[in-house]
């Protein structure tokens, strides 16, 4: 096996870690969602990764981890439908570009690739951090992320640092009113739910740093 | 829960689309890229191409309306979720007979960004897109939120008109044109007394929304989006009563309007019952001196198995009187 590979068997290990986790926390997303949604985010989740995992090729093995994530990116962009796949899509294809023919990924690449995905959301959603969206997860690891780099962290305690920080993000949604999707329109009925979507983004998140750090 | 005669949750879109195209291919394909229904015929030359789209759960709303004198083809989403911008494109893609293609559709966050990806990959293949978004709806939002307001039972006229102006051989900007001022012109507003369940388990689903034995909602929306009121029941004609005013006042429709009305049950309404709907609402325009052009009386956009309906009101000017009156032959939709 040639080095070149090692992005790709990287990039497909973190795909299927996050296809197993969203697996895993299916019906919890769904009953998540049927709290303020239509009960469905777990199954969608998890299908527009499954169909992720299945079309990353081979033929991209000597692609570096940028391009890899920007091509899954674009999958999940294009086919992964409802408001999620736009959405984690777009997440994907602006991070993977922050960092597109990096050998090595340093702090500094985590913190603009992050910065990026956080961007292409807003931009995508038409959304602000602390609407009750994906955002709040991400926005609270970016922010973590630029601690981290102030503080000249090594990448691993910062990697660390930023999952709780993607956790306290997720359960910061608890207490918003939601402002932005279906769940907008029920108002301050949204409030003491979670949000699902912050909620897949964190075990998302949690699975990507996983991976990293094994 | 809400019982259901289904045999796999995740499975009910495709067993529909296969027992659809087993009834109606004779009319209508599946593209072979993607889960898109289209007209047998797309795409056909020298007319403007009409995509709609959107989530399942509607019928007869999006499939039942791809015909003659209406839509050319509609992207299938899973049961009130988007279908992918590569579904929307495929299905652009396929109806595009070289006159540009409009795509119309519904005010959803996860639609819009789909349908916005979609446009600009066709776009960069060279296809004229064009996108006019239908806001109908106006229990979704006051008059100074107009753009917040979702899209319901109002689509279906829109989609009637754009499909007969396309049909007459108008050129894109020309169909798009009418679907802008169709949209302008059209209110709704609906009302329910039962939740609908999107299938989740092997008999049925959870409710999407919690309704009191003596309570309805209204101003609902088609996925069960709560309204502007949480009331006790009222009597048809009470319930007409309100449901009208809010429509009317809201465009505002004036004395000597001619209008068509729409009454569209959300599932699981008796027709008996929107006839009693109709009786009321047919005379509060003669009293307020609006002249009913035309009546659609039935279910042209339901959500799942909700109790309940929706009045959608479009005031009509020569050229929409026109295109209503137009002949259209679609599975769902039949006109003389």
């Amino acid at each position: 096996m040639s080095d070149k590979e090692i992005p790709y068997r990287k990039v497909k290990k973190m795909l299927e870690e996050i296809v197993d986790t969203l697996g895993e926390k299916k019906e919890y997303l769904n009953r998540l969602d049927a709290e303020i949604g239509d009960g469905d985010h777990g199954r969608t989740v998890f299908e527009t990764f499954e169909k992720a995992l299945d079309k990353i090729k081979l033929e991209e093995k000597d692609s570096d981890v940028g391009t890899l994530l920007k091509e899954v990116g674009r999958t999940i962009a294009f086919s992964g439908g409802a408001a999620t796949g736009p959405l984690f899509g777009t997440a994907f294809i602006e991070a993977g570009k922050a960092i597109e023919g990096k050998s090595e990924i340093k702090l500094g690449d985590w913190l603009r690739s992050v910065k990026a995905a956080e961007e292409g959301i807003k931009k995508r959603g038409r959304a602000q951090v602390g609407e009750k969206t994906m955002l709040d997860t991400i926005h609270w690891v970016s922010e973590s992320l630029q601690k981290s780099v102030d503080e000249k962290e090594s990448l691993e305690k910062a990697l660390i640092r930023a999952e709780k920080a993607a956790q306290e993000g997720m359960e910061s949604t608890r207490d918003i009113v939601s402002k932005r999707g279906r769940s907008s329109r029920l108002g301050e009925r949204t409030k003491g739910h979670l949000d699902p979507g912050a909620t897949s983004s964190y075990y998302i998140f949690s699975s990507i740093i996983k991976n990293c750090l094994d | 829960m809400l019982k259901k005669f289904i045999n796999d949750p995740e499975k009910v879109v495709d067993e529909m689309l296969e027992g659809f195209l087993e009834a109606h291919g004779n009319r209508i394909k599946r593209l072979e890229t993607s889960r898109a229904v289209v007209r047998r015929e797309a795409p056909i030359k020298g007319k403007v191409g009409l995509v709609t789209g959107g989530g399942s759960g509607h019928k007869p709303a999006f499939i039942g309306y791809v015909g003659e004198g209406l839509m050319d083809g509609v992207a299938v989403g899973n049961i009130f979720a988007s279908p992918s911008a590569q579904q929307i494109h495929d299905t652009v893609k396929a109806v595009d007979g070289g006159k540009g293609v409009l795509c119309v559709l519904g005010n959803y966050s996860g639609d819009i960004m789909n349908f916005d990806m979609a446009s600009d990959m066709a776009k960069e293949e060279g296809i004229k897109v064009e996108q006019v978004i239908i806001n109908d709806d106006v229990g979704s939002g006051s008059r100074d939120q107009m753009k917040n307001r979702r899209g319901v039972a109002g689509e279906v006229v829109v989609w009637k008109l754009i499909g007969a102006k396309a049909a007459e051989g108008a050129n894109l900007e020309e169909v798009k044109k009418v679907a802008e001022k169709a949209n302008a012109n059209t209110r709704s507003m609906g009302v329910a007394h039962s939740p609908c369940a999107v299938p989740s388990m092997k008999y049925g689903g959870e409710e999407t929304f919690h309704l009191g034995e003596d309570e309805m909602e209204i101003g609902v929306g088609h996925h069960g989006e709560p309204g502007v009121e949480k009331t006790k029941m009222k009597t048809a004609d009470e319930v007409t009563q309100i449901l009208a005013e809010k429509v009317l006042e809201d465009l505002p429709f004036k004395t000597a309007d001619e209008v068509n009305v729409l009454i569209s049950g959300l599932g699981s309404t008796a027709l008996l019952e929107l006839y009693i709907v109709y009786r009321k609402l047919a005379q509060i325009l003669k009293k307020r001196k609006i002249k009913i052009y035309r009546s659609y009386i039935g279910e042209f956009f339901t959500s799942l198995e909700m109790g309940g309906f929706s009045i959608t009101l479009t005031r009509l000017d020569d050229e929409l009187k026109r295109l209503l009156d137009a002949p259209a032959n679609s599975p769902l939709f039949v006109q003389a």
